[in-house]
């Protein structure tokens, strides 16, 4: 390989280039010399010298050793001829002075001189081609170095053209999400109209079955009060039973629909917590026994103070977990708790708890419980019946009131739900404080039966000297109310509607008028307010029910719906008081007694 | 006879050519195309990635820092020259097909091709101090042609060898080409140049690298590779062993001139071909 790059260019390269740029060199070197190389080839360079004979030229070359001084000889005039072996060359030098006349070999100092100027010109020839080498490498540099620019350019460039495409990416990518953003919102307003929608179907669907509840319940009641044979009994205790427990179902989905629909507001009033848990406790007792529980309060004794806050939500806190925990425990116990918490100058903090010692409620399912429909487990659904909808309610209510419901339990160790809830103080600690209602003072119900023919001392069953006008346009309603009120011993009339009622009130005098509020040609808020301007004017004495009274007249407003706008708007068209239907006959009569003896 | 159109046309269909390598061609040429944009082209051969990153780090290129990603590569010694990697690349598999013969091996193409484009590019920066990127790629594909003619009228190329080996006429071997299978290597590899995007002095210097009467002024990429491919003959690297056409008459000065610094890149040979062993191993170690 080697002689083959050396003869790359041979047919183009000058043989002897490399001796006669030598012979320059040496010439330069020693200029009172006469040089001349001879190369093995046989080319001269240099003029020739005489005197040379062939054979000293062979010895010469014979000689492999590098620049070695291979002989000196006289010349036949004066003077001295010398030869040199030059191997890299391939070549011998041969030279002569004048003033060079002796020997070489005899003198040592002239012969390291020479020497040493032969080695001199042979670096230099050398040299040049360290200096070719070192303009290549240097060519070799700037390239490198011209590369390297380039490549800082091109990596910058680079550089900004990424940026560029990150910052468009980065910018499609806000586009995408702001339009995402904006599709959820959008879809999120949809799904809240529509469960607003839903949630106001429910509250009128709750409504439009309160009327035939209203019938059923009712009627069953009135059917036990007739002489029946024990089986007819029977099936009538069982309407009365289901409806009972329909009319509760209605109730709950009522108010699942108005919390979530945000409508449900708490009715805030000054309360007693011990008479609230005793009376829950009460009202479990007779179930309590059936299921062989043991029913039990603890009540911290020093919180005997009156608070301010929902009593009847609160109450149907405590009744739905007792309800639960009642459910799940047979031959238990059940506790509820109350305890003070934290008391601050204004308010105070209660601790309630339920605990009971029944099935339980394995962990990962603690929270499932809180969800609408759901219960503990799939199977307990059959077992135990309900509709999952109590504690979802309960803990919503909760909520409601700034607590938070909590969940202890175990699977076979019973369970303990427990929240916090905190109560302003009552400003006075007498009892009979006027309720507030959103801070509008409410009707005074004390009024109503200042009617002097009322003011009989001792409550009475007999109510025949109390005359009871129901206004109200659906048939159904007019009989059962007719008959609840007759089977109380009280008088009763029935007109189709306002406009008829008011007639009525002109020709007899009535103590009490239950008043529809939805009917035809005159509704309920229409005739009360009729009636309540009558009251204030002259026209007064000319109605039997109006005159001579130092109270207004005493009007119960009959409403399906059961919410707070629409008890509202009852008191607001000037009525004294007011009655959900279905009508429950306990209900009906402890309020025509708390109208006929209101200091009880 | 074929033309050269009808030779590469066939040569297409045969889709010897990665489709990996024209497309890195085309975003060479592109001023919007990215670093990342040629590493996914890249990647899409997994093997490629390997190649292309041995001889990254090959020391020919003497990088003081491992290279490990194609992106870096890019970094480091431009796209330009990773395009040309990648020709090599595609090339070497090409080269190494079919059962090698006597007067004419793929193999032995392929040691001059990488010998040509390793000496046109010595040339290039010691002597003219220029980059020689161009002049390292026409080196590397300046003799495609012959590889369409050996695939598609391989029996007729082994003639013209023969001829040209034998005969130790005048002609040029494109002069026998075009007797014996109608085109010749340079009028196919100008195509295939074109159609791959090639740049202009790398597909004229395709077109013209067996032209001895004409001039090209130093330094173009064609002037350096015919100065290259006599030198790469002469060294018996030639396509056909056993002739080499003389240097082309314009050269012989330029050649004079420099003749020391000629002989001292000669004498730096052995050592930078030995750096670029991975470039032109036919067949690199797995």
């Amino acid at each position: 390989m080697d002689k083959l790059i050396n003869d790359v260019f041979a047919e183009l390269a000058d043989g002897d280039e490399d001796l006669r740029d030598l012979h320059g060199v040496l010439e330069e070197i020693l200029p009172e010399a006469s040089l001349a190389l001879y190369g093995d080839n046989g080319a001269v360079v240099g003029a020739s010298l005489p005197g040379l004979s062939a054979a000293m030229l062979d010895e010469c070359r014979g000689r492999a050793t590098e620049t070695e001084i291979c002989g000196s000889f006289r010349l036949a005039g004066a003077g001295w001829l010398h030869a040199i072996r030059l191997q890299d060359y391939k070549a011998v030098l041969v030279f002569t002075q004048e003033e060079l006349t002796e020997d070489l070999a005899g003198n040592r100092h002239l012969a390291a001189l020479y020497h040493n100027s032969i080695r001199l010109a042979l670096l230099r020839c050398l040299h040049q081609e360290a200096i070719i080498e070192n303009k290549q490498l240097s060519r070799r540099m700037e390239v490198v170095s011209s590369k390297h620019a380039q490549l800082l350019d091109d990596n910058h460039r680079q550089f900004l053209l990424i940026q560029e495409k990150e910052k468009e990416y980065a910018k499609k990518l806000e586009s995408e999400i702001a339009s995402q953003t904006k599709q959820l919102r959008d879809t999120n307003a949809r799904l809240e109209a529509a469960s607003r929608l839903k949630s106001e179907f429910l509250a009128n669907m709750s409504h439009e079955l309160r009327t035939p509840m209203n019938a059923i319940i009712g009627f069953s009641g009135l059917l036990l009060e007739t002489p029946l044979t024990g089986e007819q009994k029977e099936f009538a205790e069982t309407i009365s039973k289901a409806s009972s427990s329909l009319l509760v179902l209605i109730n709950d989905i009522l108010d699942l629909a108005k919390i979530e629909a945000g409508k449900l507001e708490l009715d805030l009033h000054p309360f007693k917590v011990e008479g609230l848990v005793k009376s829950v406790e009460a009202m479990f007792r007779s179930q309590a026994l059936a299921k062989e529980n043991r029913l039990s309060y603890q009540f911290d004794p020093d919180l005997n103070a009156s608070l301010i806050g929902d009593e009847n939500r609160l109450r149907q806190i405590l009744v739905n977990l007792v309800g639960n925990a009642m459910k799940f425990t047979s031959k238990g116990e059940v506790v509820i708790k109350a305890s003070k918490a934290k008391e601050e100058e204004k308010t105070v903090s209660l601790l309630f708890a339920v605990s009971d010692t029944g099935i339980g409620i394995p962990a990962d399912r603690q929270k499932a419980v809180f969800e609408k429909f759901t219960q503990a487990d799939g199977s307990t659904t059959r077992k135990y019946g309900g509709t999952g909808l109590g504690l979802s309610i309960t803990s919503q209510l909760v909520s409601l009131m700034d607590g938070r419901i909590e969940l202890v339990s175990a699977p076979g160790m019973g369970s303990t739900f427990s929240f916090v809830i905190s109560f302003a103080k009552a400003a006075g600690k007498e009892e009979g404080a006027p309720p507030v209602v959103h801070g509008a003072v409410m009707p005074v119900r004390a009024d109503y039966g200042s009617d002097k023919a009322l003011t009989n001392e001792q409550p009475s069953t007999s109510g025949a000297d109390f005359k009871v006008l129901v206004v109200e346009d659906n048939l159904v309603n007019q009989r059962l109310a007719t008959l609840l009120l007759k089977k109380a011993g009280y008088e009763v009339d029935v007109a189709d509607d306002g406009l008829k009622g008011l007639l009525m009130l002109k020709e007899q005098r009535y103590d009490l008028v239950l008043m529809d509020v939805q009917m035809p040609n005159m509704d309920g808020h229409t005739a009360t307010r009729k009636v309540r301007e009558l009251e204030a004017s002259a026209q007064k004495d000319e109605y039997a029910s109006l005159a001579g009274r130092a109270a207004p007249l005493c009007i119960v407003g009959l409403t399906a719906h059961a919410r707070k706008e629409d008890e509202q708007q009852c008191y607001d068209a000037g009525m004294n008081d007011f009655l959900t239907k279905p009508i429950i006959k306990d209900k009906l009569v402890s309020l025509i007694d708390r109208i006929r003896f209101p200091k009880i | 006879m074929p033309s050269a159109q009808n030779l590469v046309d066939k040569f297409n269909d045969l889709k010897t050519l990665p489709h990996v390598a024209i497309k890195l061609t085309q975003m060479v040429g592109s001023e919007t195309s990215t670093m990342q944009d040629f590493e996914q082209v890249i990647k899409l051969d997994p093997v490629l990635v390997v190649r292309l990153l041995r001889l990254v780090n090959s020391p020919y290129f003497g990088l003081s820092s491992q290279v490990e990603s194609i992106a870096k590569a890019v970094v480091f010694i431009g796209m330009k020259h990773l395009r040309s990697l990648v020709a090599v690349e595609a090339l070497r598999n090409l080269f190494k097909e079919k059962t090698d013969g006597e007067v004419f091996s793929r193999k032995n193409l392929w040691i001059h091709s990488a010998t040509v484009a390793i000496l046109g590019q010595m040339i290039t920066r010691r002597i003219f101090g220029q980059d020689g990127e161009d002049v390292f790629l026409a080196g590397i594909i300046h003799d495609i042609g012959l590889i369409v003619e050996d695939q598609l009228a391989g029996d007729d190329l082994r003639k013209v060898c023969a001829e040209y080996l034998v005969n130790g006429h005048e002609d040029s071997i494109t002069g026998i080409e075009d007797s014996l299978i109608g085109t010749n290597h340079a009028k196919v590899g100008r195509l295939l140049a074109t159609e791959w995007h090639l740049p202009e002095t790398v597909i004229e210097a395709i077109r013209f690298h067996h032209r001895y009467d004409k001039e090209f002024p130093l330094p173009s990429v064609i002037g350096i590779l015919q100065l290259a491919e006599f030198m790469a003959c002469k060294m018996n690297y030639g396509v056909v062993s056993g002739r080499c056409d003389p240097l082309p008459a314009y050269l012989n000065g330029h050649v004079k001139s420099k003749m020391a610094d000629y002989k001292v890149l000669l004498k730096a040979l052995p050592e930078e071909m030995a750096k670029a062993k991975e470039l032109y191993d036919a067949e690199p170690e797995k």
